[in-house]
């Protein structure tokens, strides 16, 4: 019965017109609008974060630790690889690569200090000034405990190492155009349109809300397991749905999202779960025919708003002023959750919003089920 | 004796302060066609609503084949076909797959459904029909797949609600033939409607209702020995005189005349072949009368004499 009613339902919600335009064609559709309007920005988004080609120069002749430094921040770590080191045996030669344009800087080691020649200011001389100012710190740091308080020295490095997980945290991303926001807001918004699957398919299932609830009802079947085949059918439908938008952002308009395309799929996933689970929620409490249409179009079009999606500082003006609106609003949660897996990696805000989304998707299908077990109502 | 399929024992819903079923008892027995007859708001719905467990109610006990009915008797479930006064179908599936979708609510054997949905759209003529979408179908072929979804899983018990409501003649006549051919092959029938004539034609007993209340039950015949009233006579009478009305008053079982116009009416409280010795008088007495028309008594003459007031709606 379950798989059956769960297929039937596939049938039923895709087949839906007004489903398919409002979740498929009109998230499409302003994806195209954004990308008209400023499509080319987020491509040549002059903030965006690139690998930089540095010159290093060791008169030492031999390893050091600053070295290590360089080799660890060549490694690619979350799609992100801050330097990218050109090795040089003399000092002119690197000179002469710098003049050339082949690096962007270069670092001279030298009596273990190390030196840093940048052609110009602005965010390559500030990335690799940075880099040297952290390591002459850690060094001093560790060298004046090592002189004083040798059996503290360990200690100083794991401290050390909170730092460095801290500074990791706040690491320039692969992608900080604040357009790119705008599409993960149409992400969400598409998602909460889902809400819509949900009413219409407890519109046929409760005897409260369509004479097709009340035939349902009139049937030897048990309720909620054909809710849940109903909640499935919408997830997936819905996440197919999402995949489309996201396949056609990033293949056909080609702004790249800076997410690893299953990792977003997984993000969509779970945001679709969500708007189907605001949506069962809406579809349980709400007795009126109409407002199952109207509640879900106001909530998924104000939690959008709010998460950004007509205008993308929204988000961070509620994030300062009343951050608890952010921490509820599936849109907001869901549009976070993209733009900090896309900026910072996989950091402790986006594993919370991830468990934020989790909590409300179980809460909605909770305080649901308590409404949705009853059979029996006072009036139809 | 035969067995009785639905108990309703003294059933009373409210819905705030108004009552909307008071007090109301009936009884369905095995293939019966059972006609629940009232106007508009007399609570007929409401109690079916309450018979399926889908509504509360206030007091009272329901039970269906022998058991208390609730919302989780599935074996009582199954043996049950609705089929409601609105079309409840889904759009977006054909007709093949709207009576497949609901019948499988009931079977889950895969072969015996193919074959039931396969009957039913056969018995309410819809194969034709089988890939089309309901907004493709006409008002009658949208009702009579309202049915085939209510009956495919060949129910004993089925339950219409006012299916005719808003169907042209022809589809009328079909669903009534349709349902007669069900009772015949052995389903009990329970049919609610407030068209008088449909329930005269179609059921075996009549229970009317009223505010709520069970006012009269029986066979339509039963219902109508109880009028004084058995026969209706109008006679067009240009020249009719005191005398003549004096006359006719005197005819055995004549028991009330009243003029409208050049028409005389006239009421008999029984007797046979009352018109014969009517228009015998007339010819005897040598007076010239026009078209002459006689109506026996209807349930709505019933409902009239019980309730002082008519069931309003007619076939059209």
């Amino acid at each position: 019965m379950f798989i059956r009613m769960f297929f039937y339902k596939i049938k039923e919600i895709s087949r839906n017109r007004t489903l398919l335009g409002w979740n498929l064609v009109f998230p499409l559709v302003l994806a195209t609008a954004f990308f008209l309007g400023f499509g080319n920005m987020i491509k040549d988004d002059p903030d965006a974060f690139k690998t930089i080609e540095v010159g290093y120069v060791n008169t030492d002749g031999q390893a050091s630790p600053f070295s290590m430094v360089l080799s660890s921040l060549s490694k690619e770590n979350d799609g992100i690889r801050v330097l990218k080191v050109h090795k040089f045996s003399d000092v002119d030669d690197a000179k002469s690569a710098l003049d050339g344009d082949e690096v962007e800087g270069i670092y001279i080691e030298e009596n273990g200090s190390v030196e840093t020649i940048v052609p110009a200011n602005g965010l390559v001389s500030t990335t690799l000034n940075q880099i040297v100012r952290e390591y002459e710190n850690g060094k001093v740091v560790i060298e004046t405990i090592a002189k004083d308080h040798p059996e503290n020295v360990m200690n100083a490095v794991k401290m050390m190492e909170i730092n460095k997980s801290v500074l990791k945290e706040y690491d320039f991303g692969s992608n900080t155009s604040p357009y790119l926001q705008y599409y993960f807001s149409l992400i969400a918004m598409s998602s909460l349109f889902s809400s819509w699957i949900s009413t219409s398919m407890l519109e046929g299932m409760c005897a409260n809300l369509s004479e097709n609830g009340k035939r349902f009802e009139c049937a030897p079947v048990y309720k909620l397991p054909s809710i849940v085949a109903g909640i499935l059918a919408g997830v997936v439908l819905q996440s197919i749905s999402n995949g489309i938008v996201v396949f056609y952002v990033e293949k056909v308009l080609g702004i790249d999202f800076g997410i690893p395309l299953l990792n977003v799929l997984a993000i969509t996933t779970l945001g679709s779960a969500l708007g189907i689970a605001f949506g069962v929620l809406i579809g349980s409490l709400c007795k009126n025919k109409n407002l199952l249409v109207a509640i879900p179009l106001c909530f998924s079009m104000t939690c959008s708003f709010l998460s950004g999606l007509m205008w993308h500082q929204i988000r961070q003006m509620i994030e300062y002023h009343m951050p608890i609106i952010n921490r509820i609003n599936p849109a907001a949660l869901l549009t976070d959750c993209l733009f900090v897996r896309a900026t910072y990696g996989k950091t402790d805000v986006y594993y919370r919003d991830i468990f934020t989304m989790l909590v409300l998707i179980a809460a909605c299908l909770i305080i649901s089920a308590m409404f949705l077990r009853r059979r029996k109502y006072v009036s139809l | 004796m035969s067995e009785k399929i639905v108990k309703i024992e003294n059933l009373v819903k409210r819905y705030g302060d108004k009552l909307a079923v008071d007090h109301f008892s009936l009884e369905v027995e095995e293939g019966e066609i059972l006609g629940l007859l009232g106007p508009n708001g007399s609570g007929k719905t409401t109690t079916i609503n309450c018979l399926l467990s889908l509504l509360t109610f206030d007091k009272g006990e329901i039970t269906i084949f022998g058991e208390k009915m609730a919302p989780d008797k599935y074996d009582i479930k199954s043996k049950i076909g609705v089929v409601l006064q609105n079309v409840a179908v889904i759009e977006t599936l054909t007709v093949y797959e709207n009576v497949d979708f609901f019948c499988g609510l009931y079977i889950t054997d895969k072969k015996l459904r193919k074959q039931y949905v396969e009957e039913a759209l056969e018995f309410t003529g819809l194969t034709e029909y089988k890939k089309y979408k309901p907004r493709k179908l006409s008002g009658g072929l949208l009702r009579r797949l309202n049915i085939a979804c209510g009956i495919a899983h060949k129910p004993k018990l089925i339950i219409f609600d006012e299916p005719t409501v808003a169907v042209d003649p022809q589809s009328r006549n079909a669903i009534l033939e349709g349902i007669k051919k069900m009772n015949r092959q052995g389903a009990t029938v329970i049919y609610t409607s407030h068209y008088m004539e449909e329930v005269e034609e179609l059921c075996t007993r009549v229970v009317i209702m009223d505010h709520g209340k069970n006012v009269a039950n029986g066979t339509s015949a039963e219902l109508k020995s109880t009028l004084m009233n058995r026969e209706t006579i109008r006679i067009s009478l240009p020249g009719k005189s005191e005398k003549i009305l004096e006359g006719i008053r005197e005819i055995n079982h004549v028991y009330k005349t009243k003029e409208e116009g050049d028409d005389i009416i006239i009421n008999c409280n029984g007797g046979e072949h009352n018109l014969v010795h009517i228009l015998s008088y007339l010819t005897d007495n040598n007076v010239p009368f026009g078209r002459v028309s006689t109506e026996l008594p209807t349930l709505n003459d019933v409902f009239l004499e019980i309730t002082g007031k008519e069931l309003r709606d007619k076939c059209s």
